[in-house]
């Protein structure tokens, strides 16, 4: 508990590393901020003229499926794999501050929420002018969703970002599992292509409820599964707790290690 | 445990032991964890062997010892960096380290908005900074280069900017790490003069530095470290002396080692020469009997003190002064060289450490002593207001540009009695008038 109101108390700081990170990517670029759209947009560019004209698939307005799942999706992979990088790359500051080290994966994944955030203004832009639209219903419904993913990226971050002090290697080994675990994720294809004897365990893959959700409130605009949901969030529960407790363990050498 | 702390005390630490893995050569990849399971051997090197020490509020503690001794290690424990392996550490209210300064800075971001990074890094919070902001630039001195990137900061603005959001967060402990270096001279006064407002406020502080004069000019008590334990402890300038006593005997060990090393070299050649040369140039002698254990002589004695005498005007030796009662510092050289002239010098030392009086012969009379082979020098202390106190002579012969010929500090200890109760470093007369008539002495009294 004390930590938790020790954390609060470092706020500022988490929220300056965000703003940081936010303003310092694009600082020097003839287009700054705009960047933070126009990445998304242009990726946007690229699916749809892949997807509509080169490599059509039977799924409709297949770029758009694809897309309101990846922008998701990269929240969840770059907090795993940046998790990794986020203690080392300040080894200057964990070596030689006092701060509770948690700020740093937490400013981590937050600011990719907040990326993912600012994605989806560029998603809903798109949803509203290609005339695909809104379920005003199902709409809050993406709160929770949220959450959810915040919950399981924050804990993934917790144990990647402390792990990857002791064993250096996981940094690029994370690379390759995030690649492997987007394709077990029903990411790139819809749930329903799964072999019915294989579907269980695709739930047991948190990722897959979370991105399902994203795409039935988006895409087939819909109220998501909540069972399915429910079960994530359990789990998102029991990673984070996990996740912050080996960090509390492997924290207190952070310094002597780096 | 926290009840067997004493209230006033706002640091405790006790027994604190660490001990660090050295590997000879580490492997941190999965590769080298499984193949070399066997060759992962490494030292364990003791750093801190069990340290025990308290610092009272308000109170200001120097760390000194030679690189490698734990000091800096002692603080990073103290600041949380790190954990001990056993022991106790504790603080009590809010601590703030100057260890890394200008952390997190961005250089493509203004100074403004670095400060804001700078110091939520230390911990505080937006509105804790807002009300500091103002503060922070005025005493950077860098209001018109504010909002300016802090690349395009000299190297000196930069330090400037980051010493002064550190100094800005108040806390109730404050840990220094070697970085009173900041800038230009008139900002390292300033940073000084922080340093003793904040102190004079009641915060506890802990310094680590290699510049003893920073350490003698605010701390009370040095800590010395030495291989993990604690050698010394107590006032600054005899800590520091008793260390730098240390250092040189160090030194010149290894310098005779050196010098022997080289004359067995060449033993052969030139034997009987290297010999009588490594004898001369080695310094570790002893001490003259007019010097006290706790002197420390240095100076290349082409001029040297053959005796010292503290005395009375009737020139019997005393170490025992009155308040007020003139005393004589008579001063015995020779010298073997010829035409050399000499600045005879001495100060006086309170045995907390401050100077209470220094002069030389070109301060008072603007001109030197003619060296001849053999001499006397005397200083007659007329007007003698030191108050009572234990005090240190220091003596000195130095040429007209500092070269030190001899120069002996604690030479005598003595103490000055009292005769008043008036307090302070030395007595200032006066008189006192009560509506335009002179104060007179209450009758019953003496």
């Amino acid at each position: 508990m004390n930590k938790i109101q020790e954390i609060y108390h470092y706020r500022t700081m988490i929220a300056s590393l965000i703003k940081r990170d936010l303003r310092g990517r694009y600082k020097g670029s003839v287009l700054g901020f705009a960047w933070t759209f126009l990445n998304p947009l242009l990726q946007l560019g690229v699916y749809t003229v892949v997807f509509s004209v080169i490599m059509r698939s039977g799924i409709e307005d297949y770029y758009l499926f694809l897309f309101v799942a990846l922008i998701p999706w990269i929240f969840f992979s770059s907090s795993l794999t940046g998790g990794a990088s986020c203690i080392i790359s300040q080894k200057e500051l964990v070596k030689k501050i006092y701060f509770p080290r948690e700020v740093l994966p937490i400013s981590l994944v937050t600011c990719q929420l907040v990326n993912m955030l600012l994605s989806m203004i560029v998603v809903f832009a798109v949803l509203l002018v290609s005339g695909k639209g809104v379920n005003l219903i199902a709409l809050p419904f993406l709160i929770p969703v949220i959450l959810v993913e915040y919950l399981l990226a924050l804990g993934i971050a917790f144990i990647s970002s402390s792990v990857t002090v002791y064993l250096r290697d996981l940094e690029h080994i994370l690379l390759i599992v995030a690649m492997a675990w987007q394709f077990l994720t029903p990411v790139m294809y819809s749930i329903d292509m799964v072999p019915e004897r294989l579907r269980a365990v695709f739930w047991i893959n948190p990722m897959s409820s979370v991105i399902v959700a994203y795409r039935d409130v988006l895409y087939y605009k819909q109220i998501p599964r909540l069972n399915t949901l429910l079960t994530a969030a359990g789990l998102g529960l029991i990673l984070l707790a996990a996740g912050w407790m080996l960090f509390g363990r492997l924290e207190r050498h952070f310094a002597e290690e780096l | 445990m926290e009840a067997m702390m004493n209230e006033e005390n706002m640091i405790e630490v006790r027994d604190l032991k660490k001990g660090f893995k050295i590997y000879p050569d580490k492997g941190s990849t999965i590769k080298e964890k499984l193949l070399f399971v066997n060759r992962r051997k490494y030292e364990r090197r003791e750093v801190l062997r069990g340290i025990s020490f308290s610092v009272k509020r308000g109170e200001a503690v120097g760390l000194i010892g030679h690189n490698g001794c734990g000091k800096s290690t002692t603080l990073k424990l103290l600041s949380r960096i790190m954990y001990p392996d056993s022991g106790q550490i504790v603080m009590r209210g809010r601590v703030s380290s100057l260890i890394e300064l200008g952390a997190g800075f961005h250089p493509d971001m203004s100074g403004r908005e670095n400060i804001y990074i700078n110091a939520s890094i230390f911990g505080l919070t937006k509105k804790e900074i807002d009300r500091r902001l103002e503060d922070i630039i005025e005493f950077s001195e860098l209001e018109e280069f504010i909002d300016n990137p802090v690349r395009t900061y000299s190297s000196g603005m930069y330090m400037r900017l980051a010493f002064s959001v550190a100094i800005n967060v108040d806390a109730d402990i404050l840990l220094v790490d070697e970085i009173l270096a900041v800038g230009d001279v008139s900002f390292q006064e300033k940073c000084f003069d922080r340093m003793r407002e904040i102190k004079a406020m009641g915060t506890t502080i802990v310094i680590v530095s290699h510049a003893l004069p920073q350490i003698e000019q605010i701390c009370e008590r040095t800590i010395w470290i030495d291989n993990g334990v604690i050698r010394d402890e107590g006032i600054p300038k005899y800590v520091h002396e008793h260390y730098l006593r240390e250092m040189e005997n160090k030194r010149l060990e290894i310098l005779g080692k050196e010098e022997q090393r080289k004359a067995e070299a060449s033993a052969s050649a030139q034997k009987d020469d290297n010999e009588k040369k490594g004898k001369s140039e080695g310094q570790g002698e002893e001490l003259p009997s007019f010097c006290s254990p706790l002197s420390i002589r240095i100076g290349n004695k082409k001029i040297q003190f053959t005796d010292v005498k503290l005395m009375d005007t009737g020139g019997r030796e005393k170490t025992v002064f009155k308040s007020g009662e003139p005393f004589v510092v008579q001063m015995d050289y020779k010298s073997d060289e010829q035409g050399l002239s000499g600045n005879f010098g001495i100060g006086i030392f309170r045995d907390d450490g401050v100077h209470a009086y220094g002069t030389n012969t070109l301060i008072e009379h603007d001109s030197l002593v003619p060296i001849r082979m053999e001499g006397r020098v005397v200083v007659t202390v007329t007007d003698n207001c030191l108050l009572p106190a234990r005090y240190m002579l220091d003596v000195a012969i130095h040429s007209e540009d500092g070269i030190r010929y001899d120069d002996i500090r604690n030479i005598i200890p003595f103490r000055i009695t009292a005769n008043k109760k008036d307090i302070g470093v030395c007595r200032l007369d006066n008189f006192w008038t009560v509506d335009g008539k002179l104060m007179e002495k209450r009758k019953y009294e003496d």
